[in-house]
Parts: structure tokens; C-alpha cells; sequence
């Protein structure tokens, strides 16, 4: 029983985690109108795109009668052309996304899950099917996919530095990639290969702590990654600033350069910025907006 | 103790500690700081790169320095280093040794520093083996040379005494002097005396003369004298200098009998000026329980001094038979009385049985007719107690039957019915003057003006005793004051009215004159010599050199002329004497004593007490080492980085600096913000809210009188500014003519504070309006949560009988002519100060000749606010009623708000324009 109950209040306190983060996504969300969306020409679809006079090849059953009674012509009912997108989301779970550098700011992991769960609520709306990467949670449609999304977001993985997960991507879907690509740039690169084979186009956002774009550190320090598996320990850590800033740039040169290859947009996002602006960016990308 | 120049130390051994020095550099210099750990997920990048170099990881050399300096400074420390230290003087001479003091009270000031010096004195010529010989100038005798370890006991003998030496003094002391050698120290007081030379010249015909006397100035103390209304205090110093700032304290006994400071008062010396002055006024109650005055800080019989009877006043009831509101200055019974008592009285006033428990020393009755049995009783037993009733006829007496048939206890005379009319429109003959006063009158001497007249007067009965109580009559021979004794006391009644009704007396000069001489006023003056013949003052309290009153004990008594006269001696101490029926202080230092500067000449070797002093500097040593040591905190932190984020940093840091250094400044912010608050609120008429606490009914008040200002602005010529939110407990009230005061049922009451702020912003005519608004506020009882709260609210504020409002009330006239008082809710019962029950509807038209003060208080439960509020942009906030049946409504509460600014701010000055087509008649029109 006593099992039973320690689970209850686990699932009581992660259920708990979860409204929040679905009311401050949808609140995100609902900054962004949609608009853009619909395919602006007739196809299949549930909403009224326009009338127009019957042609030779339109059967019988495609003329609306209510219609054609107000008139000696018969006119056929167009709908909007309609079609649901998948779209697969990674978000980086990984130690290293739970940092904060100061009690103000928001842990990267945080944003980043707030940014996703946005996006996926904006995509729901608009009637596209959302899932993950990996064959966990496949692209599906409606307010409880965006319940299962939450949920999985707020799963926290123990490994330091987080992987894309390639597998089971579904051919000319769309694609977002969260993290902080601090880790080892190899799986990056081979998921997005694998991505740019079977034609996956998507965007990639970089989170980071506005102290890991300024290393504001001095003295005698010993640095430590969150997970604690990697350490590195200098006497005068403003020494190292420069050649840390370099090698900072040279990543993110280096995830530009493989998104221009793979046809991905990317982008870099600090915590201590609007995640509005954030979401933006990511919903226009998305989109496919101009390139 | 080691010296170095002027510093020396206790513990100089430990000062080799500072050997160590150098070593503990070297261990310091190898020891690296401790590293910081931090969780940084960039770690990744950084993985792989080296140290450019290896020195950063020594402390700089400045952190070392400030380290070296702290412990230095400690080491230093404890060392115990001195600045000045005593050293030993070696200046003795030889032969035996005269110690004299002048043992004045001047010398009381810093006579603790006197005896220390004293016994340095005397265990130097003990350790030089001279003989030493104590002697005081203001109680002269023969000095006697001994054993220098004999005296140390026995410098008390030298304490200074509450008079000066006189000549006599000094020729007494000359007479047993003798003629052996000896060597003089002279203890002087620093007061210039002419006895000085004389004395000089013949101890320095026995040996060296040496004076040590103190630099500072001696000060002292004149009598208090009664000035103004204020007691007046005149501080003297002996010598010029510096501005200086003194504190005179009064002392006395506060109400439970135990002595403590009264009051103080403080007074500047000017740069160079000898004399400051002061002056203290205090409530009679206080005054009459002084008991001595003394500069505070400064020890000394010249210090203190002593008041007697010539600050208290002669405290006199003032009772009239009628006391309107409505009536003319002028004509007041007591208007008269209460100018010629007031510069030499202390006037009380009230019900009779109140102030008697006070035991004035008079009363005046003017016009009093009847009294209550029980009144009549306790004045009866008053006045045989010794007090003094004066008593003034008036239209009630001449009207009453009092001692008509036979004497009241409490009349003089009988008096005959209707009392006389001379000199009028319906009567014949001239108005009386008054005859000269005879011998046995107490007015005797007086001069009689011509202009003195009078006109009407109550008549006495020609009873046999008659013309022993007369003390004063008219020129054709009837009464005009006549008096009685009554035990110990007196009953004195005067024919005519207090006022100038009946008499021009009232009016005259001799008026007050008379009133003095009957003892209800006072002038007490220091009497002379010649007063004091033949009387013999028995000393109560005297004062000793130091200024400390004790008792008397069985001192004999003094002879009064001496008292006064009578230069200070062992005979006639300081201190205060009572005589017959009053007090006399003697004060050491009169207003004509003088105060100059001894004048020493140039040979004479004058020392100062203040030698430099021993100053231990450990103190300061150790504080440094804690101030460096913190900034080397300080440093530590910003050098290993734990220190981050500059500014942020550096003002914690500038702030810890600050904390250790100063206290900060406070008080001056809030005054500022009080007289930014005044400015505002004065420079036009604004409308105020009491702050409930609640902020919906606080947002939503204010609304209301925004709109209620708004529409006042464009209706009529009162052009309020934005509306105030006051709160009790902070704000001054007295700016706004108008508070509105919604009631909840969960407002915190006022303090007592507050309440006392309310209470004297009713009494200076500011207006509050109540607002339960819940509509619910007339019912008996009113029971609603709000009612409740509004009775707890007002009860301990100063409100008259309410009623009504009544349909002729002046507020429903007062811009609009109104009969409703709607707000948000439109219950008729609003409820406002009673008219007085004698206002009298006049020529049949609804209006009443209302009290002349605006209601203090309205009271209502419509919810005006609401009725009222606006939003910025002057849009109705809340919904009254409905269709136009609620904006006629909403119209009616606009027009009750206004017209209740028009009756704050005017008055019954509606009221009063009834008569307006009466005057104009009048004039002609």
C-alpha cells in the first residue's frame, strides 16, 4: 500500500508541475495570432473557402443547393485546403540544462520546455500533430497530445550533456531541436544529417545562461559541470575568458554552419531575453517563412 | 613604563613581537587563496585549456601589506601605548607648605579635579617631607603645619561653603596668620575680589605663593522674577569667550509628591557676552510646585537658584450667571474682570463644585443669584476656611429674592427689592459719582476719577450693621461695596455690574486698582528692609556650596530685615525662609553680585587643572587592526572573485564602510515630507478621505471626491485640487475643510493619538461625514456590522447631541435648495448637530437662527462616494438606481455634496440671508 500511496504522490506532485507549465505555454501562445497558417487556397478542409460555378467534371453531389436555388447557375461549396503537418520536438532533458546562473533568471531547461510546450500549443491550434523524436510519443493532434507533451517535458534525464534523438523521423516532417549544445557536437550532426536524408527541415534553438555568454569569473575557481562528471580547475579563471569565448563562437559558428548545410534554421536564445521574442522566431520558422 | 617622546607603554616587551613580522610575510606569500567551486555547464569548452601562468596564484603584495599592517597594529596594541603619560614633577620646595583655598561656591564647579590635584599635592610634599597646613578663607582660623599624611583624610575641610570671603574674612584670617616661612598654594575660586592684594602681599611676605585655579568661566544663576507670564531666567558668567549653550533645569515634585525635573529651558551665551537670558513659561499647577532652578552640568550653590512666593499668582474663579454663546463680547459679565486679572492672575474657570476642590484664592460671582444647596455649602465652608467670594450685582440679583428678608450667609447686606435707576431716560436726577474712600476702607488712598459713574445699583437695607460693612458709596452716601467677614474668610459684594451696564467703574483705572487691594489680584514684589521690621524668618531649606538643598534642622531664626540686607556668612546661609504667610528665598547670587575674573599679577606662577591628560591609545590600535583586517574581507573576496558583480559590490561594500563609520540621518527626511505634505494640501482648498485600509473603499472614496471636486469646479466659485488621502495616524488634519470617512466593519480604530488629532480638528470647525454605507444608519439601534462600527468609531470623539437633519437646516439651502440626501442608496435620515433648544423659528418663515458653528458631524449611510465617483476620464464609475430615474439621483448626490462644501465653507452664512429683503427694506429699496 504503502507503494501505491509513495506513487500517488509522486504522480499528484508531478501532475502538479504540469498546468503550470500548460497555462504559461498557452499564455506564451497566446501572443502569437494565428493567421498565417491556412493554405489560402481551396482543398480539403473543414472551413468555407469560396463558391464557384460548376464545371464540367464536378459531379452532382459536389453543387450546393441552397446555394444554386438563389440563382439560374449552380455553384459548388470550396473548402480550404487543409493539411495537418507533423511536427517532432526534441528538448534537451540533460543536467546541463538545469542551470541558472543567477536566482532571477530561469534554468535554461525551463525555458527551453516553455518554448517547446508554446510552440506545440500554437501548432495544436492550428491543427498540425505534435510528437516527439524517438518513437516515444508519436505526432499526434488535440489537447490531451499537449497533456502527454508536458509530461514528457518535465521528465529529467541524469546524463550531463543531452543527444538528439534521430530515430523514427517521420519523411518531410518538421523538426524543432531545444538545447544548449554544449555537449559533443557528433550526435548533433548525425541526427541532422539523418533529418536532411529523409527530407526532415526544422529549426534548432540554442539556449543559454547569459553567464555562459560573458564568464564573469575570476580567482581561483574549479569549475564543474552540473552533473559533476566533468571538472576543470584553473587559479586564474579571468585568464581563460578569452579563449572560452572563442571556443564558444567557434560552436556556435559550427551549429550554423551545419543548419546552412541541412537546410535547418538556427538560432540563439539567453534566458535573460524575452522568450516572447524567443517563440516568435521559432513559430516563423517553423512556418517556413522567409528563408 | 617605557617612554617614546610622548608616548609611552605598559607592556613594551611585547612590542618584539614585531620581530615576527617578516616570517609570518613569507608564510603568508606562500599560501595561495582557497578555490571556489562552481557548477558551470560551459565546463565543456573550457576543457583542455591551460593556466597562462603560474604567479596569480601568490596574494599581491598590497593584501600582504594590509595584512602586516593589521597585525602590527594589533601587536602595537597591546603593547599598551599611552599618550602623555603622568610624569612625575619634580618641582617641590622646601620648608612647610601653606594650602588655601578661598572655599567659595565658585569653586564647586570642578572640585572632584581640585582634590585630585589636592592629593597630588599633598603625597609629593609628604614624599619631600614638608609640613602642610589646610586652611579656607570663608571660615577663617589658624593654620596648623603637620605631617602632610595627616591631611589626606581631611581634604573636605577645604569644600567649598554658599557664601564668599569677605574683608572681614580675609583680616580674620590675616590676625592668625603668624609670622613663620612657609611656602603658599592658593586654591583660588577665579573670582575677582578686592581682599586678593592685601592678602597676596602678606603670604608672599612668608614665602613663594603659587595659585592654581580652573580656566573655566564660573557661572551662576540670577533669581527667577515672574515676567510676562513667563518666568524669566538670567545666567551670568564671569568671563567672556566662546558662544556657549546652557541648560536651565526647574525642578520641583510632580503631581505624586516625588522631585524631578519640570521643565528646561536653554540659554546662549553671545561670543564674549557675560550674561544669557531665558524664560520659561509653565501652567500655574507647575509653577506653584517649583522648587529650585539650577544650570544643568554645573555644581555650585551660584548655580541653583531658589524661587519663592514671587512666582506663584493669586488663582481666581471667574462664575457668571449667564453664559451665552449668542451674547456680544462686551456685554459679557466677565469680559471686564477677565482683562483687569488676567497680567496678575491665574483664572480658572468652570462649574462651581469643580474648581472649589482646586482652593482658588478667591472667587468672583457676577450676577449670581441663586445657588445649588449643595454648592452654596461647600462655598460656605470654603469661604470660612479663609477663602475670599466677591460677589457683582447684576439684573438676576436685583430680580431674585436673596437676602431680602433676612441675610444670606453668603450677601453682606440685605438688600431692598427692584434695586435704583439714577440719571437714565425714565428716572430723574444726575448718574452717582463715587465719595473719597474713608480711613477704614481698604480703598483708602485711592484716588477717585470725576468720570466715574453710576447709573443703576442694587440698594442695601438700613440695617444697623450697615455702615460698618460699607467700604466704598456713592457721593449722596448709599452702599456701593460692602463687605462681611465669614470665619476666617470674607464675603465682598459690589452694587454694580462686572460689566458697564450699570456703572462706568469697570471701565476705570481704579477698577483694577480695587481689585488688587481687595487681595484678588496679586503683585508681589521683593520687599525691602523697612517691610520687614520686626519679623523673624525661620530657615526651611538651605543650600550648601555644592547647590544641594537639605533641611534646616534647628537652625536659629533670622531677623527679616537681615534676611534681606545681610551679606552671606556662617549665620545667614542661602536657602529659602518662611515668614507669616509667605516664603522668602535668599539667593547666593543676587542680580546686583558681581562677576569678574580674578586678576593675578604677573609674578605669581598660575597653574590650570587640566594638565595634558594620560590618553591610552590601545583602544585605538585595536580598532585599526579591526578596521584593516575588515577591508582586507573585503579585498580577499573581490581578489578570489566571490565578489561579484561590480557595482552591486562595491556598494555593499561602500555601505558596510558607512555602517562601520556613521549612523545615518533620518529624522530630517520626515519633517521634509511633513511640510511637502502641508504645501500641497494648502495651496488650494482640497477635499480629503480617511484611509480605511481597505482599497477598494479607499480607491473608490477617492473617486468620489474627485468627482465631487470636479463638479464643484465647474458649478460653483470653489475650485478644489485632487483630493486627498489622509491618514490619521500620520497626516495633519487641520488643512482640509472636509473629511469623508467611510465606514467598514474591518478598519483598525485610531490611537488615542489620533483621536486627540480628530478632536481638535472638530473643535477648530473642520466637519467629518460619517458614511456607513449600507443605508441602514437611523434605524433604532442600527444594528448592521457598519453602525456597530461607526458607534465604536465615534465614541471617543467630542460630539454634540445629533439629530435630523430638520427641513429648515441650513444645509438645505446652502447652493441648491434641498430636502433628499441621496448617494447610491437614498434613505432619507442624515443626521447632524441639534440646534439648540432655545433656537427660535423666526417670523414664522422656516428658517431658525441655527448655532453659528457648522456641524461638526454628518452621519448618513447613502454611499455618497459611490454616487460621486468618477474615473479619470469623468465617467460615472458605479451604477446608481436605473434609466433616468438613477441619473436624477446620481444629480441629487452631486448637489448635497455640493452644497455640503457651501456649509463648511460659509457657515450659517444661508441662514442669515433670510434677512436680506428685511435690510434691503430697510434701506430703502
Amino acid at each position: 500500500m504503502s507503494d501505491a500511496l509513495a506513487l500517488r504522490a509522486r504522480a499528484e506532485a508531478e501532475a502538479g508541475a504540469l498546468p503550470p507549465l500548460l497555462a504559461r505555454a498557452d499564455q506564451l501562445a497566446g501572443t502569437v495570432l494565428l493567421g498565417s497558417h491556412g493554405r489560402r487556397r481551396a482543398g480539403m478542409g473543414d472551413d468555407f473557402w469560396q463558391y464557384r460555378p460548376m464545371v464540367a467534371g464536378d459531379t452532382a453531389r459536389m453543387v450546393d443547393w441552397r446555394r444554386s436555388a438563389r440563382s439560374d447557375e449552380r455553384f459548388v461549396r470550396e473548402r480550404e485546403w487543409q493539411v495537418a503537418q507533423s511536427v517532432l520536438m526534441w528538448v534537451d532533458q540533460a543536467a546541463s540544462m538545469r542551470f541558472a546562473s543567477s536566482p532571477d533568471l530561469p534554468e535554461k531547461a525551463d525555458r527551453a520546455r516553455l518554448l517547446a510546450l508554446a510552440v506545440a500549443v500554437l501548432l495544436v491550434r492550428g491543427g498540425e500533430r505534435v510528437g516527439l523524436t524517438g518513437g516515444e510519443l508519436p505526432p499526434r493532434r488535440g489537447e490531451v497530445q499537449l497533456m502527454r507533451l508536458a509530461e514528457a517535458f518535465s521528465r529529467e534525464a541524469i546524463e550531463d550533456y543531452g543527444a538528439p534523438e534521430a530515430r523514427a523521423m517521420l519523411p518531410q516532417s518538421s523538426a524543432v531541436f531545444l538545447s544548449d549544445f554544449l555537449g559533443d557536437p557528433a550526435p548533433v550532426e548525425a541526427a541532422l544529417g539523418k533529418a536532411a536524408d529523409r527530407g526532415v527541415r526544422g529549426v534548432m534553438l540554442q539556449v543559454l545562461d547569459p553567464a555562459e555568454e560573458a564568464f564573469p569569473f575570476r580567482g581561483r575557481t574549479i569549475f564543474e559541470s552540473v552533473g559533476r562528471s566533468l571538472a576543470h580547475e584553473t587559479l586564474k579563471a579571468d585568464d581563460l575568458r578569452a579563449r572560452y569565448l572563442e571556443r564558444l563562437a567557434e560552436r556556435k559558428a559550427h551549429l550554423a554552419a551545419l543548419c546552412e548545410a541541412t537546410g535547418w534554421r538556427y538560432q540563439c536564445h539567453h534566458t535573460d531575453q524575452s522568450a516572447q521574442s524567443a517563440l516568435l522566431w521559432l513559430w516563423q520558422g517553423m512556418d517556413g517563412g522567409p528563408e | 613604563m617605557t617612554l617614546f617622546g610622548t608616548i609611552g607603554f605598559t607592556a613594551p616587551w611585547l612590542l618584539a613581537a614585531l620581530a615576527a613580522l617578516p616570517l609570518l610575510w613569507l608564510l603568508l606569500r606562500a599560501v595561495p587563496p582557497a578555490p571556489i567551486r562552481r557548477r558551470f555547464p560551459g565546463v565543456a569548452l573550457l576543457l583542455g585549456l591551460a593556466d597562462a601562468e603560474q604567479v596569480s596564484d601568490r596574494t599581491p603584495w598590497w593584501l600582504m601589506l594590509l595584512r602586516m599592517l593589521a597585525v602590527a597594529a594589533v601587536i602595537v596594541g597591546l603593547a599598551g601605548p599611552v599618550l602623555n603619560p603622568e610624569e612625575d614633577a619634580a618641582e617641590a620646595g622646601r620648608g612647610p607648605l601653606l594650602i588655601l583655598s578661598d572655599g567659595s561656591w565658585g569653586a564647586a564647579g570642578d572640585w572632584s579635579a581640585k582634590e585630585d590635584a589636592l592629593e597630588a599635592v599633598l603625597a609629593e610634599a609628604g614624599r619631600a617631607g614638608r609640613t602642610v597646613a589646610l586652611a579656607r578663607l570663608t571660615t577663617p582660623g589658624a593654620p596648623v603645619f603637620q605631617a602632610a599624611d595627616a591631611w589626606r583624610g581631611r581634604l573636605a575641610d577645604l569644600a567649598p561653603q554658599p557664601w564668599t570671603p569677605d574683608g572681614e574674612d580675609v583680616e580674620a584670617f590675616l590676625a592668625e596668620l603668624g609670622d613663620g616661612e612657609f611656602d603658599t598654594l592658593w586654591l583660588s575660586d577665579g573670582l575677582a575680589r578686592e581682599s586678593r592684594a592685601r592678602l597676596l602681599d602678606a603670604l608672599e611676605a612668608r614665602g613663594r605663593v603659587r595659585v592654581m585655579q580652573s580656566d573655566a568661566a564660573v557661572l551662576a544663576l540670577e533669581p527667577p522674577v515672574f515676567e510676562d507670564g513667563a518666568i524669566a531666567l538670567t545666567a551670568r558668567r564671569s568671563a567672556g569667550g566662546a558662544p556657549r549653550e546652557i541648560t536651565i533645569a526647574a525642578h520641583g515634585r510632580d503631581p505624586a509628591g516625588a522631585p524631578r525635573v519640570l521643565a528646561r529651558a536653554t540659554a546662549d551665551f553671545a561670543a564674549g557676552g557675560t550674561t544669557a537670558e531665558t524664560a520659561l513659561s509653565l501652567p500655574a499647577e507647575l509653577r506653584a510646585r517649583l522648587t529650585w532652578f539650577e544650570i544643568e552640568g554645573v555644581r555650585g550653590a551660584g548655580a541653583v537658584a531658589l524661587p519663592d512666593d514671587s512666582l506663584r499668582r493669586r488663582e481666581v474663579a471667574l462664575i457668571a450667571g449667564r453664559e451665552d454663546r449668542e451674547g456680544l463680547e462686551l456685554l459679557s459679565p466677565l469680559y471686564y474682570l477677565e482683562n483687569a486679572l488676567e497680567p496678575t492672575a491665574e483664572l480658572l474657570d468652570g462649574a462651581l463644585t469643580d474648581i472649589l476642590p482646586a482652593n482658588p484664592d478667591a472667587i468672583v460671582l457676577a450676577d449670581v443669584a441663586t445657588l445649588a444647596p449643595a454648592a452654596q455649602e461647600s462655598l460656605t465652608e470654603w469661604i470660612e476656611g479663609g477663602g475670599l467670594l466677591l460677589r457683582f450685582a447684576g439684573p438676576r440679583l436685583a430680580a431674585s429674592d436673596v437676602s431680602r428678608e433676612e441675610e444670606a450667609t453668603l450677601m453682606p447686606v440685605r438688600l431692598r427689592a427692584g434695586g435704583r435707576t439714577v440719571g437714565g431716560a425714565m428716572s430723574w436726577g444726575e448718574p452717582k459719582a463715587l465719595a473719597p474712600f474713608g480711613e477704614e476702607s481698604p480703598f483708602h488712598g485711592l484716588d477717585v476719577p470725576d468720570d466715574v459713574t453710576v447709573t443703576a445699583q442694587v440698594m442695601a437695607q438700613p440695617d444697623p450693621g450697615l455702615s460698618e460693612r460699607v467700604i466704598a458709596q456713592l457721593t449722596d452716601g448709599t452702599p456701593l461695596v460692602t463687605r462681611k467677614a465669614l470665619g476666617q474668610g470674607q464675603v465682598v459684594l459690589f452694587h454694580v455690574t462686572a460689566n458697564a451696564e450699570w456703572s462706568s467703574l469697570p471701565l476705570s483705572g481704579l477698577f483694577v486698582q480695587m481689585l488688587e487691594r481687595l487681595a484678588v489680584s496679586s503683585a508681589v514684589a521683593q520687599p525691602e528692609p523697612g517691610d520687614l521690621e520686626g519679623t523673624v524668618w525661620q530657615p526651611q531649606q538651605l543650600l550648601d556650596g555644592f547647590g544641594r538643598l537639605a533641611d534646616a534642622g534647628t537652625r536659629p531664626g533670622v531677623p527679616g530685615p537681615e534676611l534681606v540686607s545681610a551679606p552671606l556668612g556662617p549665620d545667614l546661609r542661602p536657602g529659602l525662609y518662611a515668614g507669616e504667610d509667605r516664603a522668602l528665598a535668599r539667593n547666593v547670587v543676587q542680580a546686583d553680585t558681581e562677576l569678574a575674573p580674578a586678576v593675578w599679577p604677573e609674578r605669581i606662577a598660575v597653574e590650570g587643572l587640566d594638565r595634558p591628560q594620560e590618553t591610552p591609545l590601545g583602544g585605538a590600535f585595536l580598532l585599526a587592526a579591526l578596521a584593516l583586517l575588515l577591508a582586507d574581507v573585503i579585498a580577499s573576496l573581490a581578489l578570489s572573485g566571490r565578489l561579484r558583480g561590480g557595482p552591486a559590490g562595491a556598494a555593499a561594500a561602500a555601505l558596510l564602510a558607512a555602517l562601520v563609520l556613521a549612523p545615518a540621518p533620518g529624522a530630517a527626511q520626515e519633517d521634509a515630507d511633513a511640510d511637502a505634505f502641508a504645501l500641497a494640501a494648502t495651496k488650494e482648498v482640497a477635499l480629503a478621505h480617511v484611509v480605511t485600509g481597505d482599497p477598494e473603499v479607499d480607491r473608490m472614496a477617492r473617486a468620489g471626491l474627485r468627482g465631487l471636486s470636479e463638479t464643484l469646479f465647474f458649478r460653483t466659485s470653489v475650485e478644489p485640487a485632487e483630493p486627498f488621502s489622509v491618514d490619521l495616524e500620520t497626516d495633519e488634519l487641520a488643512f482640509f475643510p472636509l473629511l469623508y470617512w467611510p465606514v467598514t466593519p474591518e478598519q483598525p480604530t485610531p490611537s488615542a493619538e489620533a483621536y486627540t488629532k480628530l478632536n481638535e480638528y472638530l473643535r477648530s470647525g473642520g466637519m467629518i461625514l460619517f458614511d456607513t454605507r449600507d443605508a441602514d444608519v437611523a434605524g433604532f439601534g442600527a444594528s448592521s456590522p457598519n453602525g456597530r462600527k461607526l458607534q465604536s468609531l465615534a465614541r471617543p470623539l467630542d460630539i454634540p447631541p445629533l439629530e435630523p437633519v430638520p427641513e429648515d437646516h441650513v444645509l438645505t439651502r446652502t447652493f441648491y435648495l434641498l430636502q433628499d440626501f441621496p448617494g447610491r442608496h437614498a434613505r432619507r435620515d442624515v443626521w447632524v448637530e441639534a440646534a439648540p433648544a432655545d433656537a427660535e423659528r423666526i417670523e414664522g418663515m422656516p428658517f431658525r437662527d441655527l448655532n453659528d458653528n457648522v456641524t461638526p458631524v454628518v452621519i448618513g449611510g447613502n454611499d455618497w462616494a459611490a454616487a460621486w465617483a468618477v474615473n479619470e476620464q469623468g465617467d460615472p464609475l458605479y451604477p446608481v438606481g436605473s434609466g433616468y430615474g438613477g441619473e436624477r439621483q446620481r444629480e441629487l448626490a452631486y448637489r448635497f455634496g455640493v452644497n455640503l462644501v457651501m456649509h463648511v465653507l460659509t457657515g450659517n452664512y444661508k441662514s442669515d440671508q433670510v434677512h436680506v429683503p428685511a435690510l434691503l427694506d430697510r434701506l430703502g429699496q
